[in-house]
């Protein structure tokens, strides 16, 4: 057991890399680069507040994993039995317990987990602060969001749009939390925490982001086939990028251009097979829905929005194109990809991804319309899927 | 050895006229089962120790069935955008592999243990109802072939272990593998309940003279812990499947918030339920960890009423946490702080436990052996989960954490690095006991370090991927999520500790082969142990305890060999082979075989049958149970002409009046009471020294 110098230098140097590895690792794990949903780097103020309540915890339980296997491992060599030890020779001590070294242990954990009690408390209290909110109910549905923004609170929404959810930058937003059919889970993890969407009661996650950024999210209470395509986004704008948004969102977009023919006929189209579900703004369903979500057509579909019917039962369409992301933030709606938040989306539009979305629906998203959930395959022709397209290209 | 039968408990309890409970006369095949070998000794056992083995075995073999569904699981993740599984029948694995892993590994293997260890270390013959015992297993065991049967008949369960509302509701999911998931759990619930109810009475009457409760071995305790938490907490997710069934199947509306119901109530039965189970699952492996660690380290258990304690402490405690598996649903401030608070202190009781074992080790001389590498695997790797606990125990950060496989991470090693790392100790301890013969050391070392390095990798990936916002149950994530690498990591690991479970298998098959062929009895007591159940030749003969002992001390047996000097060093004081139990016994009186239990299960699956696909089917079901019912109550607990198949059987007269009015039995009582054994030990030389 006598150690020479050499041992320790070798045992010094191994600890050195242990430890740089172990720091690269932290570091390497923290990162956000690569990680859009990672929880460790906090862009809003809740989150950060989030952060600092647990990396102390981390810290303290790093310490004490560290302390217990060590000891473990003291223990486990420094008393192990050695091959000239002789049954019935030196054998242990028979200690049976130690009141006052098991009171102790009991007790110091306890006061220790006392004290940073008092930090939780602070930090639950915390959660639920909010100056002068903007208010956003957020609606789950298998398997996508709804957002709907009543500007002059009159109870009507004035704007409803689908996967992706604008906010400004450093204003303190409540998402009023909904569900319209299964239990669903919001979640921001670069703003907040999760928050569980219960069909029949509104809760609420209140969050502010500090910078500008397209923050990536994902449902997270299993909600059936496709829950783990379940995504959504919100891109955080600075107040007067958030206004152009506002005010884009709320003007209806121009009918199609008369000369462009495909976009013509696939308003058409759309009208006809497209718009019992999915609602656009100005747009009337002209035919029975082939597909047995509503069984009584509202008459007053597409020309007012009321909360009873805004969303249909399918992502509101009206201003599509305002978007970087559809199908549940699985697929991007332009070339340059949807990590930049942007105002009004510039660039060019990913036609491919729409086509094959409208070419099969449930090879991109598991459903099961059968039973009312999702997407049926209408099997459109290619011609079809280019009418629709360039139509959907006119939704901004 | 000559096996006597003494004593018909049913004359001198019931009060009846001594004629009434005489057999009805034999029907052919329902004839008293009589066989004492070959394959229908098994099938109609009341021996704890048989039906603990077929627990045993039963629970391995859905250890597999569960351990491929995980492999499958791994697989479809182990590459992003993976096709392997469908979304529809990736929902279905980690579903079934969920349940199948928490109600038909971890909870009937540690009922394997319970059914064997407990009545050999309180030194008892058998436990309290042996009959109800046959029949916990036959339940349990027809409830988990039906629940699994549902891959043949139209697919697995896919609403995932906690079944949450409305997504288990017809609208939702209309197949059938939901209504398998509720009516297969009753069933098996049912079994849980006559096994808990059971055990519970056999700790608290059967106990060998002398042996208080605080003279109990530590793994008897933490079992009568888990018991009597089971028979609290069955019943409520009994009543939330209950509710649940009649949502699916006569369209009340319990947990469907459009018509009135709430999705909140079954949030709350079944963590009401959940999260005591955590204890269930976890506390028989703490048991046996407590036992193994003294042995091998040649100390007693550091502060045994601490570790008796903290263990009730947590299964108290156990009860006033359940919510934190739902601070983000919404449940409102108040909630969140309470819960929260209590979370977090109910990591005190668990820390001692940790640092008890290490204490029982400091000081000790450790040998090395299989389950003792098994049992410091648990103490390191449950540290682990225990300390990730307390991370989600802060509700702002189990936000950030819940849903996510860092989720997954912690309750695996909880339940993987606390409750499976430590009964596979178990086995390999206790092993020798059971069959009289070793499992191969060697061959055990690989198994543990493939499976302690399998899991690891495994399982703390999870950690990094749940905090880099990995989220639970997805059939599927995209390369830009920058989940890959971790991914492929723990996939890897899985496989490994499949192959570690391969080397198990391949060590139970060549150390009995090798035991056939060069039969090596291990002795008593091959590994200087403790407890009672070392006193008693290996195999455990089918009696237990020839004569019952008479306990003065914690650790009676190991009292009996060694002493201490004037320094607490440990001196030997008799030699093993003149404390062991030698002597053939005087006066046993065995409980008899019986079909009945076997016959009421049968029913059970039946009837569940009939609920799902056609009422037609309930009705055979219904007659087997009623049945099984009408032939048990007929059937006296003790066969009058029976003699367990031994040759040397014969009648003698009755004991002393005095033995039989101190039999504190009831109507159910089978067998011999810890009164008669103790007539034994009274007049056998009752101690050693």
């Amino acid at each position: 057991m006598r150690n020479n110098r050499k041992s320790y230098v070798i045992t010094g140097i191994c600890l050195a890399i242990v430890l740089v590895l172990g720091y690269l690792l932290v570091i390497n794990i923290g990162s956000p680069v690569g990680r859009p949903l990672t929880t460790l780097s906090p862009r809003g103020d809740k989150s950060q507040a989030i952060q600092n309540l647990i990396v102390p915890v981390f810290a303290i339980a790093g310490v004490v994993f560290i302390l217990v296997e060590i000891g473990l491992v003291f223990v486990a060599t420094r008393f192990r039995r050695r091959p000239d030890e002789v049954d019935g020779e030196g054998e242990p001590v028979q200690l049976h317990g130690n009141t006052k070294l098991e009171l102790g242990w009991t007790i110091a954990p306890a006061l220790l987990l006392a004290v940073l009690a008092v930090f939780n408390v602070n930090t639950i209290l915390q959660m639920d602060d909010a100056t002068d909110p903007l208010e956003v109910t957020v609606i789950g549905q298998q398997w996508w969001w709804e957002y709907r923004y009543d500007l002059d609170n009159d109870g009507a929404p004035d704007i409803i749009t689908a996967t992706e959810a604008a906010i400004p930058v450093g204003r303190d937003v409540r998402f009023k939390i909904q569900s319209n059919d299964v239990i669903h889970s919001f979640w921001i993890p670069a703003l907040s925490g999760k928050m569980d969407a219960v069909p029949g009661r509104t809760h609420q996650v209140i969050l502010q982001a500090n910078e500008v950024g397209m923050f990536q999210g994902q449902c997270t209470e299993y909600c059936g086939l496709s829950h783990g395509l379940m995504r959504m986004q919100v891109k955080a704008l600075t107040p007067e990028d958030y206004q152009i948004w506002l005010t884009a969102m709320t003007t209806s977009p121009a009918q199609p251009d008369p000369k462009n023919e495909l976009a013509v006929q696939g308003q058409t189209l759309f009208v006809a097979q497209c718009s019992y579900c999915h609602q656009i703004d100005g747009v009337t369903p002209t035919s029975k829905s082939p597909y047995p979500y509503n069984t009584v057509p509202d008459p007053d579909y597409g020309k007012t929005v009321a909360i009873t019917m805004a969303s249909g039962n399918a992502p509101n369409l009206t201003h599509i194109m305002m978007r970087q992301h559809f199908v549940g933030g699985l697929l991007d709606l332009y070339e340059e990809g949807g990590s930049v938040a942007q105002a009004i989306p510039e660039g060019t539009p990913n036609t491919n991804n729409i086509k094959r979305w409208l070419r099969n629906p449930q090879d991109v998203k598991p459903m099961d319309p059968n039973n009312n959930q999702g997407m049926p395959n209408y099997n459109l022709s290619e011609a079809q899927i280019e009418q629709l397209t360039a139509y959907l290209l006119t939704l901004k | 050895m000559a096996i006597i039968e003494d004593q018909r408990p049913l004359e001198l309890t019931t009060g009846h006229d001594p004629v009434a409970p005489e057999a009805p006369s034999p029907l052919g095949v329902f004839a008293r089962p009589k066989a004492n070998t070959g394959w229908r000794s098994w099938v109609n056992t009341v021996d704890h120790k048989k039906i603990g083995i077929m627990y045993g075995v039963a629970s391995f073999f859905f250890l597999l069935v569960g351990g491929v569904e995980a492999l499958l699981i791994r697989l479809q993740l182990s590459v992003p955008g993976n096709q392997l599984l469908s979304a529809d029948l990736y929902n279905q694995v980690f579903t079934m592999h969920g349940v199948t892993m928490v109600f038909m590994v971890i909870m009937p293997m540690a009922s394997a243990f319970a059914n064997y260890l407990i009545p050999l270390q309180i030194g008892a013959r058998d436990v309290s109802f042996p009959r109800m015992n046959a029949l916990s297993l036959w339940i349990w065991l027809a409830g988990a072939i039906f629940f699994n049967s549902s891959w043949l008949l139209g697919g697995g369960a896919n609403g995932g272990w906690f079944n949450y509302a409305p997504n288990a509701g017809v609208t939702f999911s209309p197949g059938t593998g939901i209504d398998f998931y509720a009516i297969g759990l009753l069933i098996m619930g049912i079994g849980s309940t006559v096994s808990a109810v059971n055990l519970t009475v056999t700790v608290l009457n059967m106990r060998a003279p002398g042996m208080t409760l605080m003279k109990m071995p530590v793994f008897t305790w933490m079992n009568f812990v888990v018991q009597v938490l089971l028979v609290f907490a069955l019943p409520v997710i009994t009543v939330a499947l209950l509710l649940l069934t009649l949502d699916r199947m006569f369209g009340a509306a319990f947990f469907d918030a459009s018509k009135g119901g709430d999705p909140f109530l079954w949030e709350h039965l079944f963590w009401i339920f959940g999260h005591p189970e955590v204890y269930i699952m976890v506390l028989p492996a703490f048991g046996m960890v407590s036992e193994i660690i003294p042995v091998f380290s040649r100390k007693p258990i550091f502060g045994y009423p601490f570790m008796v304690g903290s263990g009730i402490a947590i299964g108290f405690m156990g009860w006033g946490v359940w919510a934190h598996h739902m601070f983000a649903s919404g449940m409102g401030q108040l909630s969140v702080l309470a819960f929260s608070l209590s979370t977090l202190f109910i990591a005190v009781p668990t820390g001692v436990k940790i640092l008890n074992w290490m204490a029982t080790m400091y000081g000790g001389r450790i040998k090395f052996t299989v389950p003792m590498l098994f049992s410091i695997g648990l103490v390191g790797m449950f540290t682990i989960g225990g300390l990730s606990g307390v991370t989600h125990a802060f509700a702002p950060a189990d936000t950030q954490q819940t849903d996510t496989y860092y989720i997954v991470a912690h309750f695996h090693y909880v339940l993987f690095g606390g409750a499976l790392l430590g009964m596979m100790g178990g086995l390999y301890f206790w092993w020798p006991k059971m069959f009289g013969h070793f499992l191969g050391e060697r061959t055990g070392k690989w198994h543990f370090w493939l499976m302690l390095v399998g899991f690891n990798l495994t399982f703390g990936p999870m950690h990094i991927l749940g905090l880099q916002g990995m989220m639970r149950r997805t059939f599927t994530y995209t390369s830009v999520q920058g989940f890959s690498m971790w991914n492929l990591v723990s996939t890897i690991g899985a496989f490994i500790i499949a192959l570690s479970l391969l080397v198990f298998i391949g060590n139970v098959f060549f150390s009995y082969r090798k035991h056939r062929k060069n039969p090596v009895n291990p002795g008593a007591d091959p590994w200087d142990a403790r407890s009672l159940e070392w006193m008693i030749p290996s195999p455990t003969p089918e009696y237990n305890f020839a004569e019952i002992p008479v306990v003065e001390e914690f650790d009676e047996f190991w009292h009996r060999k060694y002493g201490h000097d004037e320094n607490g060093r440990l001196v030997r004081i008799a030699k093993t082979e003149d404390v062991v139990e030698s002597s053939d016994p005087v006066t046993v009186h065995l409980p008899s075989p019986s079909y009945w239990p076997l016959v009421l299960a049968l029913g059970m699956p039946l009837v569940g049958y009939g609920l799902i696909f056609n009422l037609w089917w309930a009705v055979p079901g219904v007659i087997l149970i009623v049945a099984g019912i009408y032939g048990w109550v007929m059937e006296p607990a003790t066969d009058p002409d029976g003699g367990h198949g031994h040759d040397d059987h014969h009648d003698e007269p009755d004991e002393p009046d005095a033995t039989e009015l101190a039999a504190p039995e009831t109507a159910e009582a089978e067998l011999v009471s810890a009164s008669a054994g103790s007539t034994g030990a009274i007049t056998g030389e009752g101690d050693s020294q």
